[in-house]
């Protein structure tokens, strides 16, 4: 854990963050908005005391009630991952600014968060599926999108339907609702 | 008079049971359909004496089940576009719909020659949401055999980049160097690819006596061994004119593009999560992290070098972890059921072809709520479309191949 990461973040970001930042072991998580997004990475790469050049991961999360984008970011400066979290993305319609103008690497990962949660990264100018066919309609990895056995976690069920070769979109009436308050 | 009977609505799109329907054909689009994006409108537009050729998805040299469409004019590759998803299984999924102990078996096939890595990953971004204490045994066994794998599978890239250059030979010797390797494996996993080995809060069993003496064996030959693979490739002149020169990766571009592992250090940045992020027992061990490539960035034969340097170091590692393997039990003691307090942990390991990560988020029960697996041949195979660019045909096996991307990591 990094105290001093934690007062930078603060002194740098400020009124962007959308939330206290959270430190836990080795990871330090920040949360914004994601008219933000932009604004912020291009901070923590561009100024010498972050200095987070190097871009591990972008992914999708379906919290169960809205969508979000996590980021994981390294910096030479912080012995911290820094997570950065893109909250409250409605299900309907969930768009955030995507961040190919300042790694284009993040390009395939944002398809594969499009592919597999249905978000919009505005900017990407390839957001296709990568994955799934491209007549594919539904976001598999979304929590309402339940595989064929999951009734079996609910009361009377128990039964695999092996023979039924698709996933259902709409789950059963024995399909267990998670959620999660990440 | 009554209306004509409806077809029946189906609950999805996605049910193959539509096909049966009398609609076969409308599901099967190939380009060109209209472009979905404005790069594929750009891509599927042919210029003056262009042409599309599908290399895939049953090339031998796309280490496994990848279309790659190349808009070829003449010899030259204009462009070219990787269709991805033959290899598709929806790991993510799995995960999130098995317990905590599954998911190791889960995810190994990933990677498929490295596996190990791809248990330590998760097993660590676990063992952080449980705030478990991995015995220092079990740590030093992880490093001694992910290390040990990391040498089988430089060893194998080393083969594959010969073969994928036509040069039949080296993989002969290296599949030797692997399987001694692999064999080891084996006496103390009991599988010789999917090891299944790591368990969150330490290893599956102590070490025995048979790998002990295979790996005893092995490594009193090791380096001989190691520097007679080198001379088989290196000091050929066929191979080094082919290598230098195409797929040039410089420092920025690789920073920018988000590639990690061997070909970030073969582009002049120091950049290894063994030191970056330390993690196990890597701050106690001594190692180099080698670096390749000039101010201008490093090509093909600079990545294909530097994996042979990286063998130098492991055996270094393997070296030490032998001799300074601590007494002590293997596992933490941990429950049957494990139900981690809600939370996040990323966790992240130097697999041999970079930056592994885990992402996982736990809602108390004993699945975990999300699971993301990040894998960086995913990342370095967009590398392909860039480096291609007005080089020949032939040239796109080399340059593949040097990035030694893996096509079960690439599609989960």
């Amino acid at each position: 854990m990094d105290r001093t990461l934690k007062t930078r973040l603060e002194a740098k970001l400020a009124d962007r963050l959308t939330g206290p930042v959270r430190q836990r072991q080795d990871q330090t998580e920040i949360r914004v908005r994601p008219a933000d997004l932009i604004e912020v990475l291009r901070t923590l790469h561009d100024d010498p005391q972050l200095e987070f050049t190097i871009l591990a991961d972008v992914c999708g999360v379906d919290t169960g009630d809205t969508l979000q984008t996590v980021y994981h970011l390294w910096s030479d400066e912080t012995p911290d991952w820094l997570r950065i979290v893109v909250d409250g993305l409605p299900r309907e319609d969930p768009r955030v600014p995507s961040i190919t103008s300042l790694w284009p690497g993040a390009e395939w990962s944002e398809r594969e968060a499009y592919d597999m949660f249905g978000i919009v990264f505005e900017g990407n100018r390839d957001l296709r599926r990568i994955y799934m066919p491209p007549d594919y309609t539904s976001y598999p990895l979304r929590k309402d999108f339940h595989l064929p056995d999951d009734s079996a976690r609910g009361p009377g069920g128990g039964v695999r339907h092996i023979e039924q070769p698709y996933a259902p979109v709409a789950g059963t009436e024995h399909s267990i609702r998670r959620t999660v308050k990440a | 008079m009554t209306a004509p009977a409806q077809p029946q609505q189906h609950p999805s799109e996605d049910d193959p049971r539509i096909m049966l329907d009398g609609q076969v054909g409308q599901y099967e689009q190939v380009p060109p359909y209209p472009p979905r994006t404005e790069r594929e409108a750009e891509f599927y537009t042919l210029g003056d004496g262009e042409m599309f050729l599908n290399m895939g998805p049953q090339h031998p040299s796309t280490h496994g089940v990848l279309r790659v469409v190349l808009k070829i004019s003449g010899e030259k590759v204009v462009d070219l576009d990787p269709v991805l998803g033959y290899l598709h299984r929806g790991v993510e999924k799995l995960c999130e719909n098995s317990d905590y102990h599954h998911i190791i078996s889960q995810i190994d096939p990933l990677e498929y020659v490295s596996s190990l890595f791809m248990e330590w990953a998760p097993v660590m971004a676990f063992e952080k949401l449980l705030d478990v204490q991995v015995p220092r045994r079990a740590e030093y066994i992880r490093v001694l055999t992910g290390e040990m794998l990391r040498i089988a599978s430089h060893a194998l890239f080393q083969g594959w980049m010969a073969l994928d250059l036509g040069g039949l030979t080296p993989i002969l010797y290296s599949f030797i160097e692997r399987d001694e390797i692999v064999e080891a494996l084996a006496a103390l996993t009991g599988q010789r690819m999917l090891f299944n080995y790591f368990r969150i809060g330490g290893v599956n069993g102590d070490l025995n006596h048979e790998f002990m003496s295979r790996v005893g064996d092995w490594m009193s030959r090791a380096l001989v061994q190691h520097e007679a693979n080198i001379g088989l490739l290196n000091e050929n002149e066929i191979f080094v004119r082919r290598m230098r020169g195409i797929g040039k990766v410089d420092r920025d571009m690789a920073l920018r593009m988000g590639v990690t592992g061997p070909n970030i250090r073969a582009a002049g940045v120091p950049f290894d999560v063994r030191r970056a992020h330390p993690y196990s027992v890597y701050p106690e061990l001594e190692f180099n992290v080698p670096v390749r490539g000039t101010k201008d960035g490093g090509d093909s034969l600079d990545r294909y070098l530097l994996r042979l340097d990286e063998v130098r170091e492991s055996i270094r590692i393997i070296d030490q972890c032998l001799h300074e393997m601590p007494d002590g039990p293997v596992m933490a003691r941990m429950p049957r059921l494990m139900r981690p307090r809600p939370g996040r942990a990323w966790a992240a390991v130097e697999s041999p072809r970079g930056l592994f990560g885990t992402y996982v988020i736990s809602d108390g029960t004993d699945q975990p709520f999300r699971f993301r697996v990040h894998d960086p041949s995913f990342v370095h195979l967009q590398l392909v479309g860039m480096l291609m660019k007005d080089n020949l045909i032939a040239d796109t096996m080399a340059v593949m191949a040097s990035l030694d991307p893996v096509m079960g990591g690439i599609d989960k």
